[in-house]
């Protein structure tokens, strides 16, 4: 099968954040096989997302030695928190930079999607929440199994699900549950029994101040457990085993990703389809490669049809007309208006996606977004203050922030690529969704200025939120 | 379903679809009327310190935990013969006088979460302390009763998850000529001026349309319909007096609005606590009181219920910094005209029998006081917005 332009878009919008006009040609008319290859050919390698940390590392050996005076040791302390806070947002930058890349787009959707399955937050180590991140991008695209131990031991997972508090004489079930509700198979798929027995199998499991996985022995409950039927000394991996033998954890799994790859619908033909492919081996990349080959992924109904998280907006936009923003605190802002802020998930269950981004005030906004990125448009529109804060600055933030978002927008490389597309062509790139007619007629009809301008308008209707 | 199928089959949509504009007849559909009771929520966010708004000032434990906080007893607008209410509160003691307030005392939820982000999170959806929602009750409320956005207003400009529905959610302004301008930008007016048919919200992009549609509606709606409409009182000059104002005039206007949110911040004091925290309860009961004042003056007191919380109350004792930290169960203020029992509703706080972090245990649910107001006050069926049946109170 040859591939349309529009198949193209639809795999490179789901597999990554959209795709621009050159490599959109370059690809027409070339086999279905050959050009999901080459998406995936691209991810092939692992990438981590390192940001500099040196400063911090100073910090902590600082700490250190301090030890024998205790206000000094709390005034570094406060130090250490409040760097650990303004590194988690040069993170929160660097990932979104990253995902501006075309290069290996396909790993760094994968890892957006398994960051909202595996979630978790880590406010007070940026070592150990990189750390974090860089294991969901290594196995974004590998084995599943091998994927769900190593998440159990990062250490950031650990002190979210408060792992670390679980030890032999009084277990904490956080994290056996929710590995089991919302990691693996959903709930109502296991007992309370289970939860008990898989808490018990988790308990000593700790960390190295460097990261590192290591086992409490005298922590770890050593003794017989029954889980799912069986019986044995069970630790944590073997938990995890006995999961994946249920074929709930395929369905759960798969029922994710169809949600988010093909179709907020679910066609329950299509993902019991999947979940027997994913169950025989919980190969991650085969089975992406199996919805991305699939005859099905590029029916009608499923292309345009998704509504854009924010960060796939603000990304995707990006992808057109590069954007650097002068303040990144600014991007902080935007996303934290659009309701995603990268690294600080609202909870545990993670962001429900589709219509829940959707409120007359965030639309207000993402229609905005293009014309406020773009057009120097005013945003009148301002973020509330934190928790933390002062009654004063609680209300200053709203007050100080200035209406205009600083951004340098390159465009003299859209000129480039889609200044000699003519109005048709550019509609094609920018639109997926099907057009309501009214809306249709009304670009139709609209007098023409320049490709500039009619990117801009085009990227303002509703449409453009879908994807 | 195609939505345009649907349109077909529809008896209904037989008379809209012939009709040029539909944007101009929705405006036009007389909204259901939902009565005339409003209810007015107020987080005081960050943790408001309970003990020291209502001080038990007969009580050791509270002087002995808190050798530099504790208020003493002669500074306080005493009430009973154990309760005073801390000094910078002489307007909200003046409506405990006139029988406007009822405080709930230990109002919590089993298995209490001390981080800020989930403890709010539990509140706005009124889940258990292990259950995630993505609705807020308000935002259900709306949903099933109000079916637009502007039932419900947030004074603010983006939308906390107690206002949010599954497919209607409120809308938040603070200022509704900024609100209606941000729909006046070329794409938005026009895009749907253009617009002929009747959205529905089976598919996406049916969604979208729809929630342009109910977005300027409701601020043309929220706009139109105050603008003529000043206050003439005299709020404090600051941010939270300014949202009070704003919401008073709403509700004078006789905005079709059923539910409104408004937070203030600042209450998250960990370190050097009295001065901040007297400076705190000021604004808010002097904001308060005045808000009530202009209520009565336009006969809307008596159709207004105003609930205050907080996230959570903060630990009994005081820790090393002369703050105090996250704890548990909290007291929570019942504002009204015609209230069943005001005063106290009940006991204050055990400081005998507190949890092992040291915080006060609740006795009474959150939830039963969310369920008492949808019953009693805005006649609604709580079980349907709560997702589970609650014991109601009897304060209204």
């Amino acid at each position: 099968m040859l591939m349309n332009k529009r198949n193209i878009q639809h795999l490179y919008l789901r597999g990554g954040f959209g795709i621009n006009s050159n490599k959109l040609k370059e690809l027409e008319d070339k086999a279905t096989k050959d050009v999901v290859k080459e998406l995936f050919d691209d991810s092939e390698n692992y990438i981590p997302l390192k940001i500099d940390l040196s400063e911090l590392r100073i910090m902590v050996i600082d700490d250190n030695k301090k030890n024998s005076e205790k206000t000094a040791k709390k005034e570094a302390k406060m130090r250490l928190q409040k760097l650990n806070r303004q590194k988690t947002k040069e993170l929160n930058y660097a990932w979104i930079d990253r995902l501006k890349q075309p290069r290996s787009i396909l790993k760094e959707k994968m890892t957006l999607f398994w960051a909202n399955v595996f979630v978790c937050q880590d406010n007070n180590n940026i070592f150990h929440l990189q750390q974090y991140n860089n294991t969901l991008r290594k196995f974004a695209l590998g084995n599943f199994k091998d994927f769900v131990k190593a998440i159990a031991k990062e250490p950031s997972m650990s002190k979210y699900l408060n792992n670390r508090q679980n030890v032999k004489e009084s277990p904490n079930e956080n994290f056996a549950r929710e590995l089991m509700e919302l990691f693996t198979l959903g709930v109502g798929n296991y007992s309370e029994r289970d939860i008990k027995a898989a808490a018990r199998a988790f308990t000593g499991w700790s960390f190295k101040f460097n990261g590192d996985f290591y086992l409490r022995e005298n922590k770890h409950d050593f003794g017989q457990k029954t889980f799912f039927g069986k019986t044995g000394n069970f630790d944590g991996e073997e938990i995890i085993d006995i999961i994946l033998e249920q074929k709930q954890c395929a369905r759960f799994i798969c029922t994710k990703i169809y949600y988010y790859f093909v179709n907020p619908k679910p066609n329950e033909k299509h993902i019991e389809e999947l979940a027997n492919f994913f169950y025989e081996d919980y190969d991650i990349k085969k089975l992406m490669h199996y919805i991305f080959s699939s005859d099905w992924f590029y029916n009608d109904e499923n292309i345009g049809v998704k509504i854009k998280s924010p960060i796939e907006l603000l990304v995707g936009i990006q992808t057109i007309v590069p954007v650097e923003f002068q303040k990144k605190q600014q991007l902080y802002n935007l996303q934290k208006l659009m309701g995603q802020i990268l690294l600080n998930p609202p909870n545990v269950a993670g962001w429900k996606g589709n219509k829940s981004w959707i409120d007359a005030n965030t639309l207000m906004l993402r229609l905005k977004l293009s014309a406020i990125l773009l057009n120097n448009a005013i945003i009148d529109i301002e973020e509330k203050g934190e928790f933390e804060d002062s009654f004063d600055d609680y209300y200053k933030i709203q007050k100080k922030q200035n209406n205009y978002i600083k951004t340098i927008v390159s465009w003299n490389v859209f000129e480039s690529e889609y200044g000699i597309l003519d109005l048709p062509e550019l509609k094609e790139v920018l639109i997926v969704a099907e057009m309501d007619k009214d809306t249709n007629a009304f670009i139709e009809n609209l007098k023409f200025s320049s490709n500039k301008d009619f990117c801009i308008q085009l990227m303002s209707i509703p449409e453009y939120q879908l994807c | 379903m195609e939505r345009r199928d649907f349109l077909k089959q529809s008896s209904l949509a037989s008379s809209l679809f012939f009709v040029p504009s539909f944007v101009k007849a929705f405006e036009n559909v007389a909204i259901e009327t939902l009565g005339f009771k409003k209810l007015v929520i107020i987080q005081l966010s960050g943790g408001n310190d309970g003990l020291n708004t209502i001080v038990p000032y007969t009580n050791d434990i509270y002087y002995k935990s808190r050798p530099s906080l504790a208020l003493p007893k002669q500074t306080l607008l005493k009430v009973t013969d154990e309760i005073g209410f801390n000094s910078n509160m002489a307007p909200l003691k003046n409506l405990f006088d006139k029988g406007y307030l009822t405080i709930i005392n230990n109002v919590g939820y089993p298995n209490p979460d001390r981080s800020h982000f989930r403890a709010t999170d539990i509140w706005h959806t009124a889940s258990d302390s292990n259950e995630y929602l993505s609705t807020g009750w308000l935002g259900r409320y709306i949903e099933k009763y109000g079916k637009m956005p502007y039932s419900g207003i947030e004074l603010d400009d983006s939308l906390s998850l107690i206002m949010k529905g599954e497919f209607i959610n409120g809308i938040a302004t603070k200022n509704p000529s900024v609100l209606f301008r941000n729909i006046q930008t070329p794409y938005f007016e026009k895009v749907l001026h253009h617009q002929s048919d009747v959205h529905l919200s089976e598919h996406n992009l049916g969604y979208l349309y729809k929630t342009m549609v109910e977005a300027k509606s409701s601020a043309k709606y929220i706009y139109e319909t105050t603008k003529t409409f000043q206050s003439t009182f005299d709020y404090p000059n600051n941010p939270f007096g300014k949202q009070l104002k704003t919401t008073a005039e709403f509700i004078n206007s006789n905005l079709d609005t059923k539910v409104y949110y408004a937070s203030m911040g600042g209450f998250d004091t960990h370190a050097v606590q009295e001065n901040k925290q007297n400076k705190l309860l000021q604004t808010y009961s002097e904001a308060i009181a005045m808000f009530v004042q202009d209520l009565e003056k336009n006969n809307t007191f008596k159709d207004t219920l105003i609930l205050t919380f907080s996230e959570f109350g903060r630990r009994v004792k005081e820790n090393a910094a002369k703050g105090t930290d996250h704890g548990a169960a909290n007291n929570v203020f019942i504002i009204g005209k015609n209230l069943k029992s005001p005063g106290f509703y009940n006991d204050a706080p055990n400081l005998t029998n507190l949890d092992s972090n040291g915080d006060i245990k609740y006795t009474i649910d959150f939830r039963t006081i969310y369920a008492s107001i949808l019953e009693n006050w805005l006649n609604a069926n709580h079980s349907t917005i709560l997702n589970k049946s609650f014991d109601t109170l009897s304060f209204i």
